[in-house]
Parts: C-alpha cells; structure tokens; sequence
C-alpha cells in the first residue's frame, strides 16, 4: 500500500499475478494496482502484450484442427443407452421416500452375500472387463468402425512394450490357424489394454493382453492349461475366456461358437 | 391416503414404468449436462495422449465414468470443470506411457526455403507451428496450458481439476507460457518477416 491507502505492485509481483490477470480472476484492488503499474512500466506492458499474443496464436492453432465429434457422440449415447437398458444405473434418488431407499439398500445386500458366496462368480465390477471386452469386439472387429490400427508387427511390438508387455508376445500368440492381423490400445473397465485382432481368414479374434496388476478375474474356472486357470463367460453373443500369468491378464473374445474362445485361450496359455 | 400407502399399492409394471422414466429423464439431463463438453474434453485427450484413438477411449471412458455417477453431480455446478477432474482421473489411473511425444517432422525441410505468401499461408504455417510447440512442452506444461488458453479455465478451476494448490497452478502456469515462448520465437524469422512486410 502506498501513502494513499493504494495497493502497489511492483514488476516482480506482476509476473507472478500475470495468470490470474489474464484469466480475470484478481480482485478489484489487485486489478486496479496491476493495471496502475502497467501504465508505468511499458517493459511489464509489452510483456503482457506478447504473453496475450501468443495465447491468441495457440489458441487459433489447436481450434483449427479437425474433430469428428459427431460420430464420436453418438458411440457414447449408444454405450450409455446399452448400459441405462441393463439397469446398471439406477439411482436411489429415483426412489423417493426413506423406506424404498431402506428397502433397497436392504435387497443390495443380499444380492452381494449371495454374490459372494457364488464362488466370486461374475463380481459386478471385475466383470464388467468382461462385458467391455465383448462390446469392443463388436465395435471394432464385427462392426469395422473406423479406428487407427497398427498392422506392422514390429510397430506392434513397441506398441506392446510400452504397456509392459512383451514385444515378442503378439507374434507369440499367432499360430494354430490364425495370424496377427493389427492392433491398437484400448480402455476396459476403465483400464488400458493392448488390443490384438488375429485372423484365420474366415474369423477373427480379439486378445486383450494386459501388464498384472492387483485385479483377478471373474468367473468359474472351466479347465486348467499349463498350470493356468481358464475362465469363461458369455455377456452377449460374443464369447469370452481369460486367465492370467504371473506377468499378464489375457481376455478372449470371439464371435464363433463358444469353444473358440478357449480353443485360443488354451493355444494362448502354452505360448506367454 | 399418503404417498407411502399409494407407492405400497402401487403394481410392480408401475414401479418398473417409474425406473423407465426416471433413467429416461437421466439421460436426458445428461445430454444437456455433460455431451455438449465432448468436443472439449477430446481436443485436450488428443494432445495428452498423442493419438486420436487413445484420446477416444479416454474421453468416451470419461464420460461413462460421469454417467454412471451422475447422481454425485450437483445440478447448477460448473459441468464442465466435473468432467475434466474425471477425464484427468482416468488419464492418470492409466500410467505415463502413452505420453511421450511423436516423431515430428520438420516443417522446414533442410535446404528448402518455405517462406510463407499469403495470410491464409502465414496463418497456416503459424498454427502449425505453435501446436508443434506445444506438442515439445512436458506434459505438465502442456496440461496447463491446454486447460487455460484453449478451454479458458481459471486458475482456480485448473486447481480443482488437477487437485494442485493455486500456486503451483499459476507458477506451473507461467513456466509453461515461457518455454512455449522459447520454443516458438527463436524458429519464426519467417513469420517476423512477413509481419513487417505488411503481409
């Protein structure tokens, strides 16, 4: 403050406050001190100036590239759409009174005793890797949306290492009738996976290979194959077999006949 | 009679009818809420994460994630600045890696003058140059830049969504807009020269 009760503000406190003036969120006190000095100082004044031009330049940079949102937006309604007609989400607050949200926080607990004492078959979050792995089968394989995938084996072995699992694994993993046709990255349940799509040239089938964290799979262990435990489950009319390695998670999925997936799962367990 | 005596009477096709339309009416505040943002959320994906793909599954990642908390939302709050804390939450749930930066191609190609002969030319050139720039920065810087000068979030909103006191936030801030500087100013006699040349 200066004799007059005025704030000051120096050059150094400008270039501090320089944030907060350019997204207008000083108050009015700091504001009018801040726009006092620029008037004094044309060094602080065409520093600001350049800051703000250089703003504008990045600004107008990125809006000129071009986003496809539209289809984007309609993938997510049909996801969200997919998820409300399942009735995974339907909120409490859509029950009004204390005694219906008593009620159901009563039926929800017996639904998770029974949950958990079914052998941890199909636990409602982990299973869900499950349900997005077959939905992301049929968007990307069925269906063929258009997405960038990689077909260059030895760019999808860098692809692979940089998500901790082995280059040599894609390639491992052909074999028994079918090659390494392309792949990608991609979210299930919220958790980044490598996505590979192999051919035999009448179908396909995506394996989703993912560095082992803390997660366990779902579901009943239908067989065991070199000291792995196969599981299988079936979230639509895609089919779907898994196991894990002391290093890996591995999810099947194909849209052939139920032994398929495990038929890969089975060749899959001997190869990583 | 009270509304408990009607809603005990009420037959179980009523109660289901009832879900229908609440979950109907979700989805619909939803769309207003939340799709409008989709366009934002994949502009900043698409430069954290380096491919148009990735930034896909992230932003669509995120916004299942708001769907199927949208009951947490409070009506009336800043959306926007909601989505972006859950975008930012699942991009760092998802580990480092896919952050590195792509090989880049130099826009002037060794031994070839490109000078720029029109504004349209200038404008062009000068974006790309910029977005390269930007695409040089840590991703720290490039986060905060993004979040302020593309999506015009405040300072105080870019603390919420990343979870950072204010003052990292505009100190983080102010680096960012200097090593941007650093790397654009140097590599623009070009630009310089068209602009003193009246264009």
């Amino acid at each position: 403050m200066n004799g007059e009760g005025t704030m000051v503000v120096g050059c150094k406190e400008i270039a501090e406050l320089a944030p907060l003036y350019l997204s207008a969120e000083l108050d009015r006190a700091r504001s009018a001190a801040f726009d006092a000095h620029l008037k004094s100082c044309p060094a602080c004044m065409q520093e600001l100036e350049r800051q703000a031009h250089l703003d504008a330049r990045l600004r107008e940079g990125i809006m000129a590239e071009t986003l496809d949102a539209v289809n984007f937006d309609r993938r997510v309604r049909e996801r969200i759409a997919a998820e409300a007609g399942k009735g995974y989400w339907l909120p409490l607050s859509g029950l009004r009174g204390r005694r219906w949200a008593l009620a159901a926080v009563g039926i929800g607990a017996v639904l998770l005793v029974v949950a958990a004492g079914y052998r941890g078959l199909l636990g409602p979050h982990v299973a869900r890797v499950y349900a997005d792995a077959a939905l992301d089968h049929r968007r990307e394989v069925i269906e063929q949306q258009p997405r960038h995938w990689l077909v260059d084996p030895a760019q999808i072995a860098a692809l692979a290492e940089t998500r901790g699992v082995a280059g040599s694994a894609p390639l491992a993993l052909a074999g028994n009738g079918y090659h390494l046709e392309r792949g990608r990255l991609c979210f299930l349940d919220g958790r980044i996976f490598l996505h590979l799509v192999y051919s035999n040239g009448a179908a396909e089938v995506s394996v989703y290979l993912r560095e082992r964290g803390a997660e366990s799979l779902p579901g009943r262990v239908r067989e065991t194959e070199n000291g792995r435990n196969l599981r299988a489950s079936n979230p639509g009319d895609e089919h779907v077999a898994s196991f894990q390695t002391d290093r890996l998670t591995v999810v099947v999925v194909t849209d052939q006949p139920a032994d398929a997936a495990l038929q890969m799962a089975r060749f899959a367990a001997t190869r990583l | 009679m009270g509304q408990a005596g009607v809603l005990r009477r009420m037959p179980a096709s009523f109660s289901r009818e009832r879900n229908r339309t609440t979950v109907i009416g979700r989805q619909n505040e939803f769309e207003k809420v939340a799709m409008p943002h989709s366009r934002s959320m994949l502009r900043v994906a698409r430069r954290l994460t380096f491919d148009p793909a990735t930034a896909e599954d992230l932003v669509q990642e995120t916004l299942l994630r708001a769907w199927r908390n949208f009951d947490q939302f409070e009506a009336g709050t800043n959306a926007r600045a909601w989505l972006f804390r859950i975008l930012f939450n699942a991009f760092y749930a998802q580990g480092r890696k896919v952050r590195s930066a792509p090989v880049l191609v130099p826009l002037q190609m060794p031994g070839r003058e490109t000078e720029p002969q029109s504004r349209a030319d200038h404008t062009l050139l000068e974006g790309a140059m910029v977005t390269r720039a930007l695409d040089e920065l840590s991703a720290e810087h490039r986060t905060v830049l993004l979040l302020a000068v593309v999506e015009g979030f405040t300072c105080r909103e870019m603390a919420d969504i990343l979870s950072l006191p204010i003052g990292t936030v505009m100190s983080r801030l102010s680096r960012a807009r200097q090593a941007l500087r650093e790397r654009i100013e140097p590599a623009s006699p070009a630009l310089h020269r068209v602009r003193a040349g009246g264009e």
